[in-house]
């Protein structure tokens, strides 16, 4: 199902500063280019990852948020110079409009990144992340992750004995199936705790808590991933600088700013698209090399 | 040289008088391999966790251990986490992370071993062990017996010096079991492990073993080589705790013959070859079936979980007598279970009809079905009880059966008689043994006035003795024309308990008998005692059945000689 | 270490955890305004949340738990995103906020607070991670460090201070998610859009709070007692 196995296949951690960085420029910067840059470069990704069918459907559901945003502001929010209409006395204004507009980009974008980091940071791989600066945190997360499956299991073993005591139904008036549930969750409860010495026990059998512990990752930080991190780094920079030089921000109020089309200014839009869209240019690389090598053999 | 020094040891639990070890002296060579065997509640887990200074249960101790001849107590905690390794019973609980690599790297993690080396170190478990399939696996995807091997590779990245293993396989099914013990045989054979293993399933462990130690009541009965321990019975055999012994030992100790003690089933028929030449009495008498009225019948039954997936169950027909004991046999994944959960109406066939005393199962209301009617056993007991004393759970029932006072206070006292749990009252269901949680899950069952009890193995980590006792509260049952149905991978106990047996082999059934006819037609599939002695006696498929036709031979050789 | 050194080094951190939550969050919400100049209200929000959790999550990395402890929270923390699974057929009738805030009372106010934090992150995790993470690990952590304040002092003994607290945490939930949404709308905070998310989500606000206040009376001794069992039968949380 998962396409983008080239850019999966990076060191967690320079994933992850991918998916920051994104997201963090995406919820700061509220101009238009900027957003819309974001938006198309989170679909692209999205769609390698679960093709085009799927994120039609994704960008589907997202479309009453965008709706209810895009609407809402200008109907709440009078400031702006430009009316367009009046409704009830009250202007609704094109910068409004417009900033409505701007803010349901955001926040399909911010949707959109999210449903990409979640396909991508699997949970090993933000184990891998915190595993060295929250090592208990990431070992509790990790038998947690480990405990999941087997409480959901465990759940159909008690309601199937449960049931054939006659004890629990899954028919009846809400008061009957809520009572049978906290039941089942009540015997849950027990089982899990009084099981879960074993694994204490197991634990330090196997020496938890001597001193000088350390993580291990499967994940290896090889010489690509520096390579791919110091692109990330360098991007992200520029796009520092660029906003310190004032070339991303953008005013909805009281007017709409004027979009800058210097040339300075387009490379630092530039340089954003190129932050955005090195997973999709990572994968269209690997399908060149496979092209390549498979017309060899 | 000994690794490991018991002297005098014993151990009593904090606020109890009986001592749970009692003056125990072994001494332990490098690279042995060491059985303990006993009843349940012998000390057996309780010594073994002496040995392991992390998880000694708080308590009083006298008498020394020495490990490497220095005192126990002198060994650094990073030592004894490394150079001691222990292995649970529960598969499932032992396991900490979530990733099969994670689990394996978790000990060498705790030692403070860098990644590089703990990078090689895993890779070579991997390999020893052929995890290297699922190296990357999620742990929820592995089977039974796989995680048992996960668990015991775990323990050997950390490169212990001694393996100490309680009752690893008792949650396993007998391949798994299996494949187990012939990998503990492996590494303590190839890498001269030692090994102290604790085993209710001694059929396989009592050939391989160098020393067998028997407890009882927290004393040493006897420590000694396999061998020298079988023979010993002889003078003490109705000690209980010989019904958990291998099949050939049992038998031979019934007969005196004087020789050596045969110990594996090659063994045991080269023995019988040479004891019982003449051709009197051959035949184990015929168990016949009962043949009275039907009270189950399943026609033609399809089963799957859901529109897209492949058929469980392909067409299942089969009647149920009253009174009958009733084993469903067969392989993992066979439909064994899912049949059980078609008959208790938790599973819906999308073909088929189930009867139940000739009456639909659809048609019956949930309260009719389950009370009064049929109940299940579960596999796993703790999915029963709910609360925090023994004798609530069963108050529990009684409420909802609607007994008055009288009738509730006689029901639960003789069914509590009959199961022999009466001290059990008081106790949190958790703090019960195994078998005892099991006999009180039963009794929570019983009042419910079934007239057919579904069991799903019932004899899963049971030890020999609890196995009988359980196959007498089943004859029992069948004396008050119970219906018994139970899915079970245990060919020793269904052989001797069942009027029929069912084998399961891709989701239908393949043969179907009573347990004579059933398991001497079966060449592999069958019991030890039929293996063992098929090649001189027909139709003896239990021990019992070979003892006493060894027996009435060698009354007949006596008579002949005189 | 004497019992007396003990219970005073109790008191000192939790008057420590006080002050975080009291004194060190506001600050760097206030700093937070300023550095972006009133504005983007949704990304220091964001961040701000984040950062809030951290002291908790330092000072029990810092205190190296025993194995028992970690796992007890870990159980807790599973069984009550798992409890989101059982009562899938009853739309923000879930129990975590019940379980965690029993945690909290039982184990101690650190430890609820780290199952509601965890229950959050773990949930998500099978859910999906979105911007309202940390918006949740803060809300159901200080939801689950009032709860074991609250015990400390005695009062979740008493069964109408459970209803009130179930009540007040149904309604802080919903107040906190909705900050989380006015603030996604645009980015901005005004309390004309609160209001209306507030009024909006007035039917879910009931639900948790009946869902909180039913779980609480039914869960509260029951779960209690099966933590103290374990407490005691292992020796937990000594040292």
């Amino acid at each position: 199902m998962m396409k983008a196995s080239a850019f999966e296949s990076y060191h967690p951690i320079v994933l992850f500063i991918f998916f920051a960085s994104t997201i963090f420029f995406t919820m700061f910067l509220t101009h238009p280019i900027y957003l819309a840059i974001s938006l198309a470069a989170s679909a692209l990704l999205l769609s390698t990852l679960i093709g085009l069918k799927e994120l039609l459907k994704t960008t589907l559901y997202t479309m009453p948020i965008f709706l209810l945003i895009s609407i809402s502001n200008p109907v709440f929010s009078h400031r702006g110079v430009t009316p367009l209409f009046y409704i009830n006395y009250n202007p609704i204004t094109l910068e409004s409009t417009l900033y409505g507009l701007a803010m349901a980009t955001m926040i399909v974008s911010i949707m959109l990144w999210f449903r990409c980091y979640n396909l991508i940071m699997t949970s090993d791989k933000f184990i891998c992340i915190f595993g060295n600066t929250i090592p208990i945190l990431a070992l509790i997360i990790s038998i947690s992750l480990r405990l999941i499956p087997r409480l959901k299991d465990q759940i159909k073993r008690i309601s199937n004995s449960q049931r054939t005591l006659g004890m629990y139904t899954d028919t009846g008036n809400i008061l009957e199936k809520v009572k049978s549930r906290i039941r089942i969750l009540s015997i849950l409860i027990t089982w899990a705790l009084e099981n879960s010495i074993d694994t204490a026990d197991s634990m330090k059998a196997r020496g938890y808590g001597l001193k000088n512990r350390t993580t291990f990752s499967i994940f290896k930080f090889d010489k690509r991933d520096i390579v791919l991190l110091s692109i990330i780094l360098l991007l992200i920079l520029i796009n520092i600088i660029g906003e310190i030089q004032k070339y991303s921000s953008y005013h909805y109020y009281p007017y709409i700013s004027n979009i800058d089309l210097s040339l300075k200014a387009t490379f630092y839009y530039i340089s954003y698209l190129l932050l955005t869209i090195l997973p999709t240019i990572i994968e269209i690389k690997e399908d060149l090399k496979w092209q390549s090598l498979k017309s060899k053999i | 040289m000994a690794i490991i020094k018991i002297e005098n040891l014993s151990f009593s639990y904090p606020e109890q008088k009986s001592k749970a070890i009692d003056n125990i002296s072994i001494s332990i060579e490098k690279g042995d391999f060491i059985l303990i065997c006993g009843k349940t509640g012998c000390g057996k887990s309780t010594l073994i966790k002496q040995l392991k200074p992390e998880i000694t249960p708080y308590g009083e101790k006298e008498g020394n251990i020495y490990y490497k001849n220095s005192p126990l107590e002198t060994l650094t905690n990073k030592e004894s986490a490394a150079e001691i390794g222990y292995v649970l019973q529960n598969p499932d609980n032992q396991i900490v992370t979530d990733k099969v690599w994670h689990e394996l790297a978790f000990g060498l993690e705790n030692l403070g071993v860098p990644t590089p080396t703990i990078r090689r170190r895993v890779a070579e478990m991997a390999s020893f062990f052929g995890i290297e399939k699922w190296f990357r696996e999620d742990i929820k995807n592995l089977s039974g017996g796989q995680k048992q091997i996960l668990n015991l590779a775990s323990i050997m990245v950390m490169n212990p010096k001694v393996l100490i293993l309680d009752e690893p396989t008792a949650q396993l099914d007998p391949i798994a079991a299996t494949d187990f013990i012939n990998t503990l045989y492996k590494i303590n054979q190839q890498l001269s492990l030692t090994i102290i293993l604790v085993e209710h399933r001694l059929e396989e462990t009592f050939p391989i073993a160098d020393k067998v130690l028997v407890l009882d009541k927290g004393k040493k009965l006897i420590y000694d080589t396999p061998r020298k321990v079988g023979q010993s019975f002889g003078n003490s055999k109705n000690h209980s705790i010989i019904h958990g012994f291998p099949t050939p030992i049992r038998i031979y100790n019934e007969c005196n013959t004087n020789d050596k003690c045969p110990i594996t089933i090659r063994e045991g028929s080269a023995w019988l070859s040479k004891n019982f030449k003449s051709n009197a009495n051959k035949v184990a008498p015929y168990r016949k079936p009962p043949h009275s009225k039907v009270v189950l019948e399943l026609k033609d039954i399809w089963f799957r979980y859901g529109r897209e997936l492949p058929d469980i169950l392909r067409g299942v027909s089969l009647k149920v007598y009253k009174g009958e004991i009733f084993s469903i046999l067969g392989g993992n994944g066979s439909g064994k279970t899912t049949t059980l959960n078609i008959i208790s109406g938790i599973n819906l066939p999308y073909r088929g009809k189930v009867l139940i005393h000739g009456k639909n199962i659809s048609d019956y209301k949930k309260k009719e079905l389950y009370h009064n009617n049929i109940a299940v056993l579960p596999q796993n007991p703790q999915t029963l009880f709910v609360k925090n004393q023994v004798e609530k759970e069963f108050e529990e029932i009684v409420n909802v059966m609607k007994y008055n006072k009288d009738e509730a206070i006689e029901k639960i006292h003789s069914i509590a008689e009959v199961l022999n749990i009466k001290h059990l009252f008081k106790m949190h269901p958790y703090d019960l043994s195994g078998g005892e949680q099991q006999k009180v899950a039963l009794a929570k069952i019983l009042l419910l006035n079934p007239k057919i009890i579904l069991f799903d193995e019932p004899t899963k980590g049971l030890d020999g003795y609890s196995k009988k006792i359980l196959g007498s509260i089943l004859m029992d049952l069948k004396k008050t024309d119970v219906t018994t149905i139970m899915v079970s991978h245990d060919i020793e106990f269904c052989a001797k308990y069942s009027d029929r047996c069912a084998l399961f082999f891709d989701g239908n059934i393949v043969s179907e008998d009573g347990p004579v006819a059933f398991f001497s037609n079966n060449n592999f599939y069958t019991t030890a005692a039929n293996r063992m002695s098929r090649h001189i006696f027909k139709n003896a498929i239990t021990s019992e059945d070979v003892i006493n036709l060894c027996q009435q031979n060698l009354k007949n050789d006596i008579i002949k000689e005189a | 270490m004497s019992a007396k050194f003990k219970k005073r080094y109790n008191k000192r951190s939790l008057i420590i955890s006080a002050s975080v939550i009291l004194l060190i969050i506001p600050a760097i919400i206030a700093i937070g305004v300023k550095l972006f100049n009133d504005r983007k209200y949704n990304l220091i929000s964001f961040i701000v949340t984040f950062l809030a959790c951290i002291p908790f999550f330092a000072k029990f990395e810092q205190r190296k738990p025993r194995p028992r402890e970690i796992l007890c929270i870990s159980v807790m923390s599973t069984l009550s995103v798992v409890g989101r699974l059982i009562f899938v057929m009853l739309p923000g009738f879930k129990p975590v906020t019940a379980i965690t805030a029993i945690t909290g009372a039982f184990l101690g106010p650190e430890s609820g607070f780290l199952t509601g934090a965890l229950s959050a992150i773990i949930s998500n995790i099978y859910y999906g991670q979105g911007p309202w993470t940390p918006f949740q690990m803060l809300t159901w952590g200080l939801l689950g460090f009032i709860a074991g304040i609250l015990s400390k002092f005695n009062l979740m003994e008493n069964k109408i201070v459970i209803i009130l607290y179930g009540i007040f945490s149904g309604i802080v939930f919903s107040l906190m998610m909705d900050i989380w949404f006015v603030l996604s709308i645009d980015g901005l905070f005004t309390w004309e859009q609160y209001y209306m998310a507030i009024i909006a989500a007035l039917p879910f606000t009931i639900i948790y709070c009946i869902s909180n206040v039913v779980f609480l009376l039914l869960l509260y001794r029951p779960i209690g007692e099966k933590l103290e069992r374990v407490k005691l039968k292992y020796g937990l949380m000594q040292n």
